[in-house]
């Protein structure tokens, strides 16, 4: 067998694969939005006090590359993190465990299909580079090695560790789905403060960034503080003076650490296929919740049903005629319905820590409930709510749910009442508490709090079709704003110096709007 | 109790593949067995009848109102079992259609007769139980048929049915049919011709997106009456054969092959053979192909 040229062709059909759906296009406009905000400097890099880099090519492809290996490694992961599920939905992974392939070519191919998909946006970014240097004033001459160095020997071995990552995840039954996506988000996080505080060469390569730049800093303005600042700001302040950066002086011992990275990464993809089932259905983790409940197993079940079924008498049986009475349609019956699917398959731990974070809403100070508390009761339940409008695609359901009479106008607002409902159940002693004491605009905060999440969790998951959306950009969310009290970000009102109960109504309104118009649209017959 | 199906036409984007051309169809109670080779627009056209797709062009009266301008009043009277679905593996079969009975506005102790009905007819009251995960292909079918079935619908339509159930299940699901004919319109799609011999009160052949025939099976085998032969031969002489006649089926035996074949006139030495509705079913598509040929 011809191992690179195996593993060539399976990363190049998944690759085919991803880039001929339409979510790849808005994956690559989502890249050159990133260009465009880096060339209309809405995203800059600010270091020292208020200086920037005279935009030369070492200057234009850092701040690309930089943005490129912060932003791409965070959204990026969530964008290729469906290869292993891809082959799972399409069935296409029976066919392959039924070839010869071996385990660690199938996760090392997906990795390298995952990186084509990051690197398709890396290439992007080169390209805006370039033109970027095109149109700047400052930014002559144009070195070619100097804007796309950083690129190549930077941004690229930082994908490579995310389409590993993608992979590993997606191998280990407990962090394939929902838990997943939430963790990785803190270990992003906790990757870029690493490199910050233990000043090591961080994956993202800011670290060796941060260390060229105070140098050339340093030497231009000899009065630059010991505490340097780096930073890449979004709508923040101008820098005001600028200094002459030439790039980063690739040593043996620099290309050594981007090397291994890229060592680390083909190792976590190989490591990956440990935990591969190769599409063992008995390894499906339903399959093995089936198994431990009590109980013959569904082969066993026809088996003996063929057994004990009489083998001549097979009547159709007995249906008695119904009595119609569709003119009373059961909404309440509908929303109970979509709250215990909701609710259904949580482990019996998942209603412990639930009940305990009610019973700590009630017990404990109430600025402490709602400033801790109830933060952690709002995103236990994201699992829950990342399901919403999007579950009819997941299971597959669609085809029977959409022939059902009003199913646009009845059950859409039933799903949301379900998702209002779980966020009611695992915030109530906070909002029990404000009402009873008559803490109004608390009140407000909270009920529009409840409202909006869900509504979040439908728009974003009718219109991607996926939960992932939703657990990515809540987890984001819900750390950056009512995690740190931000007032505009502060969508459960922690505080009531950052509540925003109207807006946060509002916004409800108009998701709950934008998840009726997708599905409207999904349907296409309404 | 009326669906007439009046010139539909169906094409996939601007500029893609036309599914179904001018079809048109009138039905009355009983089962109409839709049959046509993969790809020939059944399952277009049972989207379309169950108000999944709109057509391109034409209309779908029931009871003659237009079900385009108000698929609901279709809908509140409708079953349908896709031939692709999905089940969600954390509930058992009871949840899964207590859910789907309220979806379809059905009212709680309703749906639990009805269910346990459903689940009786269907053979699954012994698994009723059991999380739909761990469920077999034919098992989750069977959940799908049941689903059909909820709130008794004047208009069933299923589309491969039988794909997945096992012989007996088969023969039961056939009976059932037939047991539910009497007072509603049931439309069958399949490949499987002896699942419409074993049902059909009415046969519509479909193929390349358009209506070849629509008859009753009597019908349709008096067309091909005094066409089909049986013809033993030497096994060597078998490829040959094919490239003159068209034969439906084979089989080997101690004195040569003996073939079923459809011709106008008989080859040298073949016998008549009373024909069957495969036969039938062969003839017609073949006849349909050489005039769209020609």
């Amino acid at each position: 067998m011809n191992a690179p040229r195996v593993l060539y062709h399976m990363a190049r059909a998944d690759f085919l694969e991803r880039v001929r759906r339409y979510s790849f296009l808005l994956t690559l406009a989502g890249a050159l939005y990133l260009a465009y905000a880096v060339a209309t400097e809405k995203l800059r890099i600010v270091v020292g006090h208020g200086y920037r880099g005279v935009y030369n090519s070492a200057w234009i492809g850092m701040l690309m590359t930089v943005s490129c290996s912060t932003f791409l490694s965070l959204v990026g992961f969530y964008i290729v993190k469906n290869a292993l599920q891809r082959d799972t939905d399409t069935r296409a992974g029976r066919i392959l465990a039924a070839t010869p392939m071996r385990k660690p070519f199938y996760t090392l191919a997906k990795a390298f299909s995952n990186f084509a998909v990051l690197g398709c946006m890396v290439l992007v970014l080169m390209l805006a580079a370039l033109a970027m240097q095109f149109v700047l004033p400052e930014a002559r001459p144009i070195s070619l090695w100097r804007l796309w160095s950083p690129f190549l020997l930077v941004a690229l071995p930082a994908m490579f560790l995310t389409a590993s990552l993608a992979i590993l995840f997606e191998t280990l039954p407990i962090l394939r789905g929902g838990v997943g996506n939430v963790l990785y988000f803190f270990l992003w996080t906790f990757g870029l403060v690493l490199g910050d505080k233990a000043h090591v060469d961080d994956p993202s390569g800011i670290q060796l960034l941060y260390r060229s730049t105070r140098a050339a800093l340093a030497a231009a303005d000899p009065s630059t503080p010991e505490h340097f600042n780096f930073e890449l700001t979004i709508g923040g302040a101008h820098a005001i003076r600028t200094f002459v950066w030439n790039g980063i002086d690739w040593t043996p011992r620099v290309l050594a650490a981007r090397l291994l990275w890229i060592i680390i990464a083909a190792a976590l993809a190989l490591f990956a296929s440990v935990f591969f089932h190769r599409f063992d259905p008995e390894k499906e983790w339903f399959k093995r919740r089936a198994k431990t409940l009590p109980g013959p197993s569904a082969l066993q079940v026809s088996e003996q049903m063929a057994a004990s079924s009489p083998a001549i008498s097979i009547s159709a049986g007995h249906l008695t005629p119904l009595v119609r009475t569709s003119a009373r349609l059961r909404f309440l019956q509908l929303v109970a319905s979509e709250l215990r699917l909701m609710l259904k398959g949580q482990p019996w731990w998942w209603y412990t820590v639930a009940a305990g974070l009610l019973v700590g809403e009630l017990t404990s100070p109430l600025s402490a409930a709602r400033q801790g508390v109830l933060l952690a009761a709002w995103i236990w339940p994201l699992l829950v709510w990342s399901q919403m409008g999007c579950r009819e695609a997941r299971y597959a359901t669609g085809s029977l749910l959409f022939s059902s009479e009003r199913f646009l106008t009845r059950q859409l607002p039933a799903l949301w009442m379900a998702g209002v409902a779980v966020a009611a159940l695992t915030g109530g002693g906070v909002g029990l508490r404000l009402f009873l004491n008559a803490d109004w605009p608390g009140l407000a905060a909270w009920v529009s709090a409840a409202m909006f999440i869900p509504s979040l969790a439908l728009a974003l998951g009718i219109w991607s079709s996926s939960s992932i959306p939703f657990e990515a950009f809540y987890t984001a969310w819900w750390y950056i704003g009512p995690a740190h009290q931000m007032p505009a970000l502060d969508f459960i009102g922690t505080t009531l110096a950052s509540s925003r109960p109207q807006a946060y109504g509002f916004a409800a309104a108009v998701l709950l709007a934008v998840a009726y118009l997708g599905r409207r649209i999904r349907l296409g017959y309404a | 109790m009326n669906l007439l199906i009046d010139k539909v036409s169906k094409q996939y984007g601007r500029h893609g593949t036309l599914a179904l051309r001018d079809f048109s169809l009138e039905l009355g109670t009983g089962v109409l067995g839709l049959l046509g080779p993969n790809g020939a627009g059944k399952t277009t056209l049972m989207s379309i009848l169950a108000t999944i797709t709109r057509a391109s062009q034409g209309r779908v009266l029931w009871n003659g109102a237009d079900a385009a301008a108000d698929p609901d009043s279709l809908r509140a009277v409708l079953g349908f079992l896709p031939q692709d679905f999905g089940v969600y593996p954390n509930l058992n079969a009871v949840e899964f259609l207590e859910y789907l009975a309220a979806v379809k506005g059905l009212d709680a102790a309703t749906s639990k007769r009805r269910i346990d009905e459903l689940l009786n007819l269907v053979n699954l009251t012994d698994v009723r139980k059991r999380p739909l995960g761990g469920y077999s292909g034919g098992m989750k079918q069977r959940v799908g048929i049941a689903q059909a079935l909820l709130n008794d619908p004047q208009l069933l339509i299923v589309d491969e049915p039988t794909a997945g159930l096992d012989p007996e299940e088969r023969v039961r699901f056939r009976n059932l049919l037939s047991e539910l004919s009497g007072e509603r319109i049931v439309i069958l799609s399949t490949h499987i011709v002896s699942d419409v011999e074993a049902t059909a009160t009415d046969i519509a052949l479909i193929s390349q997106g358009r209506l070849v025939e629509h008859a009753s099976p009597e019908i349709l085998l008096q067309k091909v009456e005094g066409r089909v032969w049986e013809w033993v031969l030497p096994s060597v002489e078998l490829t040959a054969a094919r490239q003159r006649y068209l034969i439906s089926n084979t089989t080997r035996r101690s004195d040569g092959v003996h073939a079923r074949v459809l011709a106008e006139a008989p080859p040298a030495g073949a016998l008549p053979v009373g024909p069957t509705l495969e036969d039938a079913y062969l003839y017609c598509l073949s006849q349909h192909r050489a005039g769209a040929s020609a």
